[in-house]
C-alpha cells in the first residue's frame, strides 16, 4: 500500500524536485552557466536593458590590478517588475551593487545572478533574509 | 427632303445636348472625387465615436523607401531576377525630403549599405547592423502602418483600441484614456489615444530607437515621438498621417500621409505572417553544428 | 507512460508558484464547498440581468485578465481523491508554498544553486494562490482530475516524440544542435498565446477587446491577438495551417465559445502533441462577476487520449490598476546565440551530452 500523500506534499515535492520541468522550457540555468565557476564582485550599473525575454543588468567591475571589466548579468521578464512599480528609472547606471552568481560555461563575462544587492539593501534575486519575503522560517504547524 | 431632315436634326440635336448634360449631371453624383479629395464624411458611430473597425491596408510603397525611389533591382539579382526588384514610388513625405541633420545622412547612407547583414555574435552590438524588419523585428510606429500587409482595428466600448498587424502578428494597444507611462521603450511605442472629431489621435513615445522608417535605412533616435491621425474619409478609405519630431536626428518635424484602404473581400481576416522561424538561418545558422543544405 | 504523467505531474507544478503577500488584494468569491466540482465552481452563475453588455448587446468581456495559479492543471498521484480541500488545508497549502518559493535557499550545492537564479521578484504575484473554490486540479472532467489514459501511439509518432526527448536532452546539457531543435517558446515563436491557455510562472496576462462582430483575446506572450469572427464564417481553407490555429467564435447564452482548428502540425504546436487531423478544441469563457471570467477547454483527440477532458481556471481582472505590456521577444533573444555558441565552444573541449539526461 503506498502512502496517500498530503496534497501540499505532492504538489511541493514535485515543484522543488530539481526534475521538474517548467512548462514554458524556460532554459536551465545550468546548461548555460557553471557552478563551478561562481562569481562574487562589487560592480558600477552601467546599463540595464529592460528586454524581453530577459532582462540584463551590465556591470563595470574593477579588479585588484586596477583594470575593469565589463560583466553582463542576466536577469528575468521586466514586464512582472513593471506590475510590482519597478521603471526604467530604478536601476541606473551610476548605481553600486553586489553580484553574487555563476559565470557562463563558454567563459565570457556573463553571468546568472544569483544574488544582486541593490544600495538599498533590496535583493533582486533569491537573498539574504530580509527580502520582504513573508517568511524566513518554517510556518508554524497548526494544532 | 434633305432641308427637313437638318430642320429634325436641330431639335434632335439640343435633345442629345440636354440629354447628355442630364448624363454628365447625375454620372457627378456617383463620381470618384479628384485625387486626394473626399466629399465630406461622418464614419457611423460606435460607443459614441467614429467607428474605425475594419481590416486597413495602404498601397503606397513606402516600406521600402518613404521619399521618391525608382524602380531598383534589389538585393542579388544574380539568384533573384525579378522577384527581388523594388518597385518605384513617389514620397509620402509633405514636402518631399526628411529634414535630416547634415550627420545623419551619413548614418542613413551607411544604414541602407549594410541593411542585410546581420552579426549576432556579440551582444552589445547585436542591433548595430541590419534592417529589423530583414530579422522579423516589430516594425515600429509609422512603419507598420504602410508595411504592404493588411492590419485590423478592434474598436470597443472599452479604455483601449487595439490594432493588430500581420507582419510578424505585431499588436499595440493604444490606451484611450490612460494617465501611466511607459515603464520603459518598446518596439511599438507607447500608444496615447484621444478623439478630436472623427479623428483618432495617437500619441506614441518611447519607442525603441532601433526601428527604422523603411528599408532604405531612414532612422531616429530614441527621443523620436511620432502623432497619429486617422481620419475616415469614407466607408472605404480612412486617412493616415503622422507627425514625427527627433531632435536628435531632424532639423524640424515633419510629416507623413497617405490613404489607408478598407479591405472588403468577404470574409477577408489576417493571416498568420510568423517570420521568425524565416530569419533563423540567417541569423544562427553559423552556430549550428552542422550546416544545412541552401535551399531556393 | 511514467515519464508522460511526471511531466504531468512537473507541468501541474510549474502552475503551482509562490508569490508575495497579494493574498490579502486577492477577491475571494464562495468556494464550492459541496462535493461535485461543477461548471460553477468559479462564484456561480451570475444573477439574471446582471451580465455587463457592449452597447451593441455583447457580454462584456473586455478588460486586462491574469489567469496565474498554484492549483496543478492534474490533481498530484499518491492524493487522495479529494476534488476540493478545505480552507484549512487551503491555507496549509498556500502557506507553505509561500515559504518554499520566497524563502532564501541555499540547500542542494552549487548545481542546484545555479539553477535557481531569480526570485518571487521575477514571478507572477498571484500564483502563491489557489483558486478560490480551492479545487485540487485544473481538470474538472475525468472527475478524477487527471488527463485520460493515453491510447497506444503509433510507432511513427512514437519515434517523433523518441526524436523530441534527445532533442531535449541536448538542449537541457546545453549542447541544442540548432535552432530549430529547441522549443517554440525557447525560439520566441509561441509561448502561452497558443490554445488553451495555462497559467505559467510569470506574464499570465490577457487582455480582451471586442467590437460587433469580433471578440479579440490578446494574451501577453508573445505580443499576438486572436481575432475571432462571431459572424459565422468558416474556417479558412483545410491547406492554411497557423501556429494559434484558426478560431470561431459564437455565443452560447453569456457564454463566449470557440473552436480553433487549422493548426499547424510542427512540433509542439498541438497541445500535448496530439494528431493535428484528430485533435478538436473548444474554449469557453463567462464572465461570472465583475471581477472574473471563467475559462474552460475541452480537449479530444481519440488517437491520443482515451476520452475527452476538460479543465477550468478562473481569470482574474487586474485593470486599471496592472497592465499588460509589450512582450517583445525574438528582438533580444541573445540566449540562442549563448546556448548555440556555448554549445559549439564546450563541444571544442570535448564536453557531450551526459547519458543520464537522455534516460529521462
Amino acid at each position: 500500500m503506498h502512502t496517500r500523500l498530503s496534497f501540499t506534499a505532492a504538489v511541493l515535492g514535485a515543484l522543488l524536485a530539481p526534475a521538474a520541468a517548467p512548462l514554458l522550457a524556460h532554459h536551465a540555468f545550468n546548461a548555460e552557466f557553471d557552478a563551478n565557476r561562481p562569481v562574487k564582485f562589487r560592480g558600477t550599473v552601467t546599463r540595464m536593458d529592460w528586454v524581453n525575454p530577459h532582462a540584463w543588468i551590465h556591470i563595470s567591475v574593477k579588479k585588484p590590478d586596477g583594470t575593469t571589466e565589463e560583466w553582463m548579468i542576466e536577469a528575468g521578464t521586466p514586464n512582472t517588475l513593471f506590475r510590482r512599480g519597478l521603471t526604467k528609472q530604478s536601476l541606473q547606471p551610476g548605481m553600486e551593487v553586489l553580484v553574487d552568481g555563476y559565470q557562463s560555461k563558454d567563459g565570457s563575462l556573463r553571468a546568472n545572478g544569483r544574488d544582486l544587492t541593490l544600495p538599498s539593501g533590496e535583493t533582486l534575486f533569491l537573498g539574504a533574509s530580509g527580502t520582504g519575503a513573508p517568511y524566513d522560517a518554517p510556518p508554524k504547524k497548526k494544532g | 427632303m434633305r432641308r427637313r431632315f437638318r430642320r429634325a436634326l436641330i431639335p434632335a440635336g439640343s435633345a442629345a445636348a440636354v440629354a447628355l448634360l442630364w448624363l454628365v449631371a447625375s454620372a457627378r453624383a456617383g463620381q470618384a472625387p479628384s485625387t486626394g479629395r473626399f466629399p465630406a464624411y461622418k464614419a457611423p458611430r460606435l460607443a459614441g465615436h467614429a467607428d474605425l473597425n475594419g481590416v486597413w491596408q495602404a498601397l503606397v510603397t513606402a516600406n521600402w523607401n518613404i521619399q521618391d525611389h525608382e524602380a531598383q533591382p534589389g538585393p542579388h539579382p544574380e539568384i533573384m531576377g525579378a522577384y527581388g526588384g523594388e518597385p518605384p514610388g513617389q514620397s509620402v513625405v509633405e514636402g518631399g525630403e526628411i529634414p535630416y541633420q547634415p550627420w545623419a545622412l551619413a548614418k542613413r547612407k551607411e544604414n541602407f549599405e549594410k541593411r542585410m547583414m546581420v552579426d549576432v555574435t556579440d551582444d552589445k552590438r547585436w542591433h548595430d547592423l541590419g534592417d529589423p524588419e530583414l530579422k522579423c523585428y516589430m516594425p515600429g510606429v509609422p512603419r507598420a502602418a504602410y508595411m504592404p500587409f493588411p492590419f485590423q482595428i478592434v474598436q470597443g466600448s472599452g479604455d483601449y483600441i487595439l490594432i493588430a498587424y500581420e507582419f510578424t502578428s505585431t499588436t499595440r494597444v493604444i490606451r484611450m484614456n490612460g494617465k501611466a507611462d511607459a515603464p520603459a521603450d518598446s518596439w511599438m511605442g507607447w500608444s496615447r489615444g484621444r478623439w478630436d472629431g472623427d479623428t483618432l489621435v495617437v500619441d506614441v513615445t518611447d519607442s525603441r530607437e532601433q526601428t527604422w522608417f523603411d528599408r532604405a535605412g531612414d532612422f531616429h533616435s530614441d527621443a523620436l515621438h511620432v502623432v497619429e491621425r486617422y481620419t475616415p474619409v469614407s466607408p472605404y478609405h480612412m486617412m493616415y498621417e503622422a507627425t514625427i519630431e527627433d531632435p536628435k536626428v531632424f532639423t524640424r518635424p515633419w510629416k507623413i500621409s497617405f490613404p489607408l484602404y478598407r479591405r472588403m473581400e468577404q470574409n477577408v481576416q489576417l493571416l498568420e505572417f510568423k517570420c521568425v522561424p524565416f530569419t533563423e538561418e540567417l541569423l544562427f545558422g553559423r552556430l549550428r553544428k552542422q550546416p544545412r543544405q541552401a535551399s531556393r | 507512460m511514467r515519464r508522460r504523467f511526471m511531466s504531468a505531474v512537473a507541468a501541474a507544478c510549474v502552475a503551482a508558484a509562490v508569490s508575495f503577500p497579494a493574498l490579502a488584494d486577492q477577491a475571494r468569491t464562495t468556494p464550492a464547498r459541496n462535493a461535485g466540482v461543477s461548471r460553477q465552481a468559479a462564484g456561480g452563475r451570475p444573477a439574471a440581468g446582471s451580465m455587463p453588455r457592449t452597447p451593441w448587446g455583447d457580454p462584456d468581456l473586455q478588460g486586462v485578465w491574469n489567469d496565474a495559479t498554484s492549483t496543478p492543471l492534474a490533481r498530484p498521484g499518491g492524493v487522495s481523491d479529494k476534488q476540493v480541500l478545505t480552507d484549512e488545508e487551503a491555507e496549509e497549502f498556500q502557506r507553505n508554498l509561500a515559504h518554499n518559493l520566497t524563502r532564501d535557499r541555499r540547500d542542494g550545492g552549487p548545481e542546484v544553486d545555479v539553477n535557481r537564479a531569480y526570485n518571487e521578484h521575477w514571478m507572477d504575484a498571484r500564483r502563491l494562490a489557489i483558486t478560490s473554490d480551492h479545487r485540487t486540479s485544473l481538470i474538472v472532467d475525468p472527475p478524477d482530475g487527471r488527463i485520460p489514459p493515453l491510447v497506444p501511439l503509433s510507432p511513427e509518432r512514437q519515434r517523433a516524440r523518441a526524436a523530441r526527448a534527445d532533442a531535449a536532452a541536448r538542449f537541457a546539457a546545453g549542447l541544442p544542435d540548432n535552432p530549430e531543435e529547441m522549443s517554440l517558446p525557447v525560439r520566441c515563436i509561441i509561448r502561452t498565446d497558443s490554445p488553451p491557455y495555462l497559467p505559467t510562472i510569470y506574464n499570465n496576462d490577457f487582455q480582451i477587446f471586442q467590437s460587433p462582430g469580433y471578440v479579440a483575446i490578446a494574451p501577453e506572450m508573445i505580443h499576438s491577438a486572436r481575432i475571432i469572427p462571431l459572424d459565422g464564417r468558416p474556417h479558412i481553407g483545410p491547406t492554411l495551417h497557423q501556429w494559434l490555429g484558426d478560431s470561431r467564435g459564437r455565443w452560447d447564452g453569456n457564454t463566449l465559445v470557440v473552436e480553433t482548428a487549422n493548426f499547424r502540425t510542427d512540433e509542439g504546436v498541438i497541445f500535448q502533441d496530439a494528431d493535428p487531423a484528430t485533435y478538436r478544441i473548444t474554449e469557453r469563457f463567462t464572465r461570472v462577476d465583475a471581477r472574473t471570467i471563467r475559462y474552460e477547454f475541452t480537449v479530444e483527440d481519440p488517437h491520443t487520449w482515451t476520452r475527452p477532458w476538460t479543465a477550468m481556471i478562473p481569470w482574474t481582472r487586474i485593470d486599471p490598476g496592472e497592465q499588460m505590456y509589450e512582450y517583445a521577444c525574438h528582438e533580444d533573444n541573445y540566449d540562442i546565440v549563448h546556448l548555440l555558441q556555448g554549445a559549439r565552444i564546450r563541444e571544442r573541449k570535448g564536453e557531450t551530452v551526459p547519458k543520464r539526461n537522455r534516460e529521462r
